[in-house]
C-alpha cells in the first residue's frame, strides 16, 4: 500500500539515508527501531516530504511519484492520505482541542461542518479527550497533547498514519496513556508505521520491525521473530543493550 | 516663595487654561487620525513586505528588501518633504494631510516589516510541518495558522511603533498640517510664552501616549490563548448537537 524504494538522503555532504527500501501494507503495524541518528526520523520525514530526499521514489495509493521531481500538488494529495504525529506534538496552539481536530477536515478537505464536528468528537473520544474540547494546547499535559495530536491525525480517516517517536518527549508516568491509544488503533486495524525507543510496543504491537542504522535496514522481520532471534549480530547487540533499560 | 508666583502669574495660568483645549482639540481631530491612519497603512504595508520575503517569492522579495532599505536608510523628514513639496515638480499634488498619512505609513512599514518577519520567524517549525500534514497550503497554513500566532508576538513591537509614530506625527506641523505641535506653536508665537506652551503641548502627547500604554496592557492580557467562559458555546452553528447517539 505505501512502498518507498531506493531513498538517499544527505545533510550537507553527511549522509543520513543510504538507499532506503522500505515497505507496508494495509492493516499492518511497522515499528522502526535503532539507535539514534540511524536515519528513522529522517525517514519518516522523507516518506511525508517534510524533508526532500535526494534519491528515491514512492509507491502510494497506486500512484508511483519520483521523490525529487514531484510536484505541489502531488505532494498535497499524498499528504491528504497520510496522517503524521510528531514527537513535539505540533498541535496548532492558537486553536482549541476542537478546532484542532476540525481544522483538517473542514479547512483542508472541504468536509460539511456537521459532519465534521460527529467525526470530531468521535476521535476525541476514541483518545479520550472529550472532556477537553475548548481547552487550548497549553493548558494539557504532554500526554493529553499528544492524544488530541493523535485525533487530528485520524480524523480524516488517512491510508495510513506516520508516528514519530510519539513518546519521546513525555514522562515516563504519561508514555503508557498515549501507547495504549496507539494499541488500540493497530487492534483496529489502522495501518501505522512508528518510529520508537518503546521496545515493549514494537515487540508486542508491531506486526513488523526494521532495525536501521547508519542510513540503512541492517535487520527486518515479524516482531516476534526479529526480538526472540535476531540474525545479525548487530541487531542482537542492539536489542540486549536495549532490553537492559527496560 | 515670591518667585513661584512671579513665574506662574494670574496672565500665564490664564493663557495655559485657554491654550489647554485649543491644543487638545486640534490633537483629538488631527494628530489622533494621522497616527491611526497612517499606523493602519504602516501595518498593511508591513504585513505585505513581511509575507513576500517569509514566502521567498523571487523579484518581489527583492523589491521588499529595496523597499525598506530606503525607507529605513533616510530621514523621516526628508521623506515627508519629498512627498509633499517634491511631488507636484511630477505632477502629483497632494493635500497636506494625505501627504502626511503616506509618508508616514511608508515610513512606518517599512520597520513594521521586520517586526511582522522577526514574529513569523518566531513561531515553532513545527507548526507549519503541521499544518502542511493535515492537507493545508502554505497560504492557508500562514492565513489559518503561522499570522494568527504571529500577531500577538509582534503586538508589544507593534505598539511601540504606533507609541514613536504619535509622537513623531509632530513633524507634519512642517508640511502646514494643522496639528497638536502646530496649534501650540501658534499660540506660542502670539504670546510669547514658548516655554509654558510647548510644555503643555508635550503634557497634551503624554497625556495620550499614556492612554495608548494603557490600551497595550489591556490588549495584551486578552492575547493569551486560555479557555474562557466565552468560548464554552462556541461552533453552534451547525444544527446536529452534541449528544452520544450522534458520537456513537
Amino acid at each position: 500500500m505505501l512502498e518507498v524504494k531506493n531513498i538517499h538522503k544527505s545533510f550537507s555532504k553527511v549522509p543520513v539515508l543510504r538507499g532506503i527500501d522500505f515497505k507496508v501494507e494495509k492493516g499492518e503495524v511497522v515499528a522502526i527501531i535503532g539507535p539514534s541518528g540511524s536515519g528513522k526520523t529522517t525517514l519518516l520525514r522523507c516518506i511525508s516530504f517534510l524533508e526532500k530526499a535526494d534519491e528515491g521514489e514512492i509507491v502510494f495509493d497506486e500512484y508511483t511519484h519520483d521523490m525529487v521531481h514531484i510536484s505541489k500538488r502531488d505532494i498535497k494529495k499524498v499528504r491528504m492520505n497520510m496522517g503524521f504525529v510528531f514527537q513535539s506534538f505540533n498541535l496548532f496552539s492558537n486553536m482549541t482541542v476542537y478546532d484542532n481536530v476540525m481544522e483538517g477536515l473542514v479547512t483542508a478537505r472541504k468536509m460539511d461542518r456537521c459532519e465534521a464536528r460527529k467525526k470530531t468528537f468521535e476521535v476525541l473520544e476514541k483518545v479520550g479527550m472529550l472532556d477537553k474540547t475548548k481547552n487550548y494546547p497549553g493548558e494539557l499535559s504532554g500526554g493529553q497533547q499528544q492524544r488530541v495530536a493523535i485525533a487530528r491525525a485520524i480524523a480524516p480517516d488517512p491510508k495510513v498514519i506516520l508516528f514519530d517517536e510519539p513518546t519521546s518527549a513525555l514522562d515516563p508516568e504519561l508514555t503508557g496513556e498515549v501507547l495504549d491509544v496507539m494499541k488500540k488503533l493497530a487492534k483496529e486495524g489502522t495501518t501505522m508505521v512508528v518510529v520508537t525507543h518503546e521496545m515493549g510496543f514494537a515487540r508486542d504491537v508491531a506486526s513488523r520491525v526494521v532495525f536501521m542504522e547508519n542510513g540503512v535496514v541492517v535487520e527486518e522481520g515479524k516482531a516476534k521473530e526479529l526480538f526472540e532471534n535476531p540474525k545479525e549480530e548487530r541487531t542482537r547487540q542492539f536489542l540486549s543493550a536495549m532490553s537492559k533499560h527496560e | 516663595m515670591y518667585y513661584n508666583v512671579d513665574i506662574m502669574s494670574d496672565r500665564l495660568v490664564e493663557i495655559l487654561v485657554s491654550s489647554f483645549m485649543r491644543i487638545l482639540i486640534p490633537g483629538i481631530k488631527v494628530t489622533v487620525p494621522l497616527t491611526l491612519l497612517s499606523f493602519l497603512l504602516s501595518v498593511f504595508i508591513g504585513l505585505l513586505l513581511a509575507l513576500v520575503q517569509v514566502a521567498n517569492i523571487k523579484v518581489l522579495k527583492e523589491v521588499a528588501r529595496f523597499y525598506i532599505w530606503i525607507f529605513r536608510g533616510t530621514p523621516l523628514i526628508v521623506q515627508l518633504f519629498i512627498i509633499f513639496f517634491g511631488l507636484p515638480s511630477l505632477g502629483i499634488t497632494l493635500n497636506a494631510f494625505p501627504a502626511a498619512v503616506l509618508a508616514f505609513g511608508m515610513n512606518l512599514g517599512a520597520y513594521n516589516a521586520e517586526v511582522f518577519r522577526s514574529a513569523i520567524m518566531a513561531i515553532p517549525k513545527g507548526q507549519l510541518e503541521a499544518a502542511y500534514m493535515i492537507g493545508l497550503s502554505y497560504p492557508r497554513a500562514m492565513a489559518r495558522v503561522i499570522l494568527p500566532q504571529s500577531f500577538p508576538v509582534a503586538f508589544p513591537n507593534l505598539f511601540n511603533n504606533l507609541i514613536s509614530l504619535l509622537k513623531d506625527t509632530s513633524l507634519a506641523s512642517s508640511i502646514t498640517v494643522i496639528e497638536l505641535f502646530t496649534s501650540a506653536q501658534q499660540i506660542a508665537a502670539r504670546t510669547y510664552e514658548p516655554f509654558a506652551l510647548y510644555c503643555e503641548a508635550a503634557l497634551i502627547y503624554l497625556i495620550f501616549s499614556t492612554a495608548l500604554t494603557w490600551l497595550q496592557r489591556w490588549i495584551e492580557k486578552k492575547l493569551v490563548w486560555e479557555s474562557s467562559e466565552n468560548d464554552k458555546d462556541k461552533d453552534k452553528d451547525c444544527g446536529c448537537g452534541r449528544n452520544k447517539a450522534m458520537i456513537g
